[in-house]
């Protein structure tokens, strides 16, 4: 793309005064906390201490170590979970395939089977601790239905979220080699799933984390958020869904990078847009549908392989700006992030650290200490404008759908990516201990030591893999693996019933996603090394839908 | 002459992309030619892409430890049928023992964290015309 259509400029003053707030009507752009338009917050008070979830990304090995990992963080003050499936696992593919071997359990938890979520949630009060899953939306939200039902837990008293992203995942990340129009499917029949089954639990938990981080700035990062829940949201409408069974369970995950006052603006902003939009655009009428649940992680992206301990502060300095901008729960990106997933040195300080600025700061004594200040309403102002008008810039280019086929916000993400790392390359972006006061690397030893120790591939886990695909009932697994394909062929019916009865069946997530990429009449693996586990393999492993 | 061709990949399932991406931005913006294989590579797509692209140098982004388990075959790899097409390595996790033993193994070139844009080019030019000097000595 030769024309950006988000690039935004700040207008930095050197002060900022009552004129800069001569635009803003309390009642109808601010509000008190808890009152529509929610600019100042979602609710009207915060108890002190407790005023978000406190959890850390985890996710390591198998399920069973994974599991010994949840329970160290809920002993040292954890009140929700964030499990993060490994390479292999956000890709939908088995610890098995060829491609997978070496990546099994090293950057997340290997989960592809209903076994593996019973293991990893073996012990934990699933109706007490909320369940964050960054995983595919659609394979949480069957898998964490399953471990209800198993364990005697009613699914509707279930809470947490799941990813979904349905434009950006193939692009950055997340890719599933599914084709756009499967992936969107995907996304509105879990969704849709969790309003009947699931209700308090958020099945649409739109990620700008993982898309924005390394790329795209605040502005950028909230335009593509919006752009993804607008669609998202017209085609559960379109389904002929109320807008008020969905929308209180719509939450958004938002990066935090050093940039304080923006990202606190950039919070603020995207509370009055969500309100707006779902009040005046989408005619919501429970104010629960105008109020945004707001979740953030600390950008890994400003996290530095060098001097790992200024990560620390690093952490500290962004998780405060959430602290401040009122999040319902944050994690903190650990010291040892450039190297590693999170040690469990890294979890504690990185726990500790929310558990200082909530209990000892003050700073969560009042809701929205902020408001009111010059510079931050002039700036939540400006971050409204320019998301809205970029979202418009963009809606006014063609279908989302038809842009992410396209290449479109590829071609964005990939400029962005290599403009940011420019900015430290060039010390555009001043970065302490890399482009300006650096150390030479032989004194440069603190926390070296845990940053640097590696996590091996557990490859005794991909051979039970193997064992278990080998002892199963073939029959009624390939039975339910066919109704599979043939609801994926339906257009009309939701892929919920079929994909649940596949893993009860004892199907894994990479033959689940291999027979829907077949009803799409795309490869059953893309790399070639699988083929569906049916009688003499009958299926053309190219068949069309 | 014409420039030096650079293969650029990530292995495995890993989907972080930005190191990759800057690297390739870094290369083409020196006057070298990226061919971008991006994410979801094996030892052996890297070596045949590399083959069919006549790669004077291949870079590896890594992200995650994929590389410690793949590299000798890759490293067997890209010896057959001629001289050895240069192999190197880019990414934050890559420490400096990693380094050592890295080098010992036979890959021609790490950058860590602390590498340069200047550093990366500089070094991958050498590589490449040493590449293309032993290849026309094998090939004579």
């Amino acid at each position: 793309m030769s024309v950006d259509p988000m690039r935004s400029q700040n207008s930095a003053k050197q002060f900022y005064s009552p004129a800069d707030l001569s635009e803003v009507d309390y009642a109808s752009d601010l509000g008190d906390p808890g009152s529509y338009p929610f600019t100042r917050g979602r609710r009207a008070s915060l108890d002190r201490g407790r005023g978000w979830i406190l959890r850390e990304l985890s996710g390591e090995g198998p399920p069973a170590r994974s599991n010994a990992q949840f329970r160290r963080l809920i002993d040292i003050g954890a009140s929700g979970l964030d499990v993060i499936g490994d390479a292999p696992t956000f890709a939908c593919f088995d610890p098995d395939h060829p491609m997978a071997h070496n990546g099994v359990g090293t950057q997340g938890v290997s989960l592809c089977r209903r076994q593996d979520f019973l293991e990893l949630y073996d012990g934990i009060p699933i109706d007490r601790v909320t369940l964050s899953h960054s995983v595919q939306g659609w394979f949480g939200v069957a898998a964490v239905y399953l471990v209800a039902r198993a364990r005697g837990v009613a699914p509707e008293v279930l809470r947490g979220s799941v990813l979904q992203m349905p434009l950006y995942g193939e692009d950055y990340s997340y890719a599933v080699h599914m084709p756009v129009e499967l992936r969107l499917r995907l996304a509105l029949d879990s969704i849709e799933f969790c309003t009947r089954e699931m209700p308090r639990f958020h099945s649409f938990l739109e990620d700008t984390y993982f898309v924005s981080d390394g790329g795209p700035d605040a502005v950028e990062e909230m335009t593509l958020g919006f752009v993804e829940i607008r669609k998202v949201v017209r085609g559960l409408l379109a389904r002929g869904l109320d807008i008020d069974r969905f929308a209180p369970r719509i939450a958004i995950l938002v990066n935090c990078r050093m940039n304080f006052f923006e990202e606190v603006a950039k919070i603020r902003a995207t509370r009055r847009l969500f309100a707006r939009m779902m009040r005046e655009e989408f005619g919501a009428k429970d104010p629960r549908s105008w109020s945004v649940n707001i979740t953030a992680h600390t950008a890994g992206s400003a996290l530095t392989a060098q001097q790992p301990i200024n990560n620390v502060v690093r952490g500290t300095s962004q998780a405060l700006a959430l602290a401040m901008a009122g999040v319902q729960a944050m994690e903190i990106s650990t010291f040892d992030e450039a190297y590693r997933p999170p040690s469990h040195e890294a979890h504690v300080v990185a726990l500790r650290t929310q558990q200082i600025i909530g209990l000892e700061t003050g700073v969560t004594g009042v809701v929205d200490p902020l408001g009111g200040s010059y510079y931050v309403e002039r700036l939540t102002n400006e971050m409204e404008g320019k998301i809205r008008e970029a979202v418009g810039r963009i809606e006014a280019m063609g279908d989302p759908a038809d842009l992410a086929a396209r290449g479109f916000f590829r071609s964005l993400l990939e400029r962005a990516m290599v403009e940011r790392a420019r900015e430290v390359e060039d010390g555009t972006v001043p970065r302490v201990g890399v482009n300006v006061f650096s150390m030479p690397e032989e004194e440069d030893r603190l926390l070296r030591e845990v940053a640097e120790t590696k996590v091996e591939p557990c490859w005794d886990h991909v051979e039970r893999i193997r064992e278990f695909k080998r002892s199963r009932d073939m029959g009624r697994l390939g039975g339910a693996l066919r109704a599979l394909l043939e609801a994926g062929k339906n257009r009309e019916q939701s892929l919920m019933p079929a994909i649940i009865a596949a893993f009860e069946a004892e199907a894994t997530l990479g033959e689940v996603a291999g027979m829907l990429r077949l009803a799409y009449g795309a490869a059953y693996d893309p790399f070639g090394a699988m083929t569906p586990p049916l009688d003499g393999g009958s299926l053309d492993a190219r068949a069309s839908a | 002459m014409r420039p030096p061709r650079v293969l650029i990949a990530i292995l495995g399932f890993d989907g972080h992309e930005t190191g990759a991406l800057a690297a390739a931005s870094i290369l083409r913006n020196s006057g070298m030619e990226v061919i971008y294989l991006g994410r979801f590579a094996s030892p052996e797509t890297i070596a045949a892409s590399a083959r069919d692209e006549s790669a004077d140098v291949v870079g590896v982004s890594c992200h995650s430890w994929e590389y410690r388990y793949s590299v000798d075959e890759l490293l067997r790899r890209l010896v057959e049928g001629g001289a050895r097409i240069p192999l190197v390595l880019g990414g934050s996790i890559l420490t400096r023992s990693d380094e050592e033993l890295l080098l010992g193994k036979g890959v021609a070139a790490v950058f860590g964290a602390g590498a340069s844009s200047r550093e990366i080019v500089e070094t991958v030019r050498r590589l490449a015309a040493e590449h293309r000097e032993s290849a026309a000595a094998a090939a004579s």
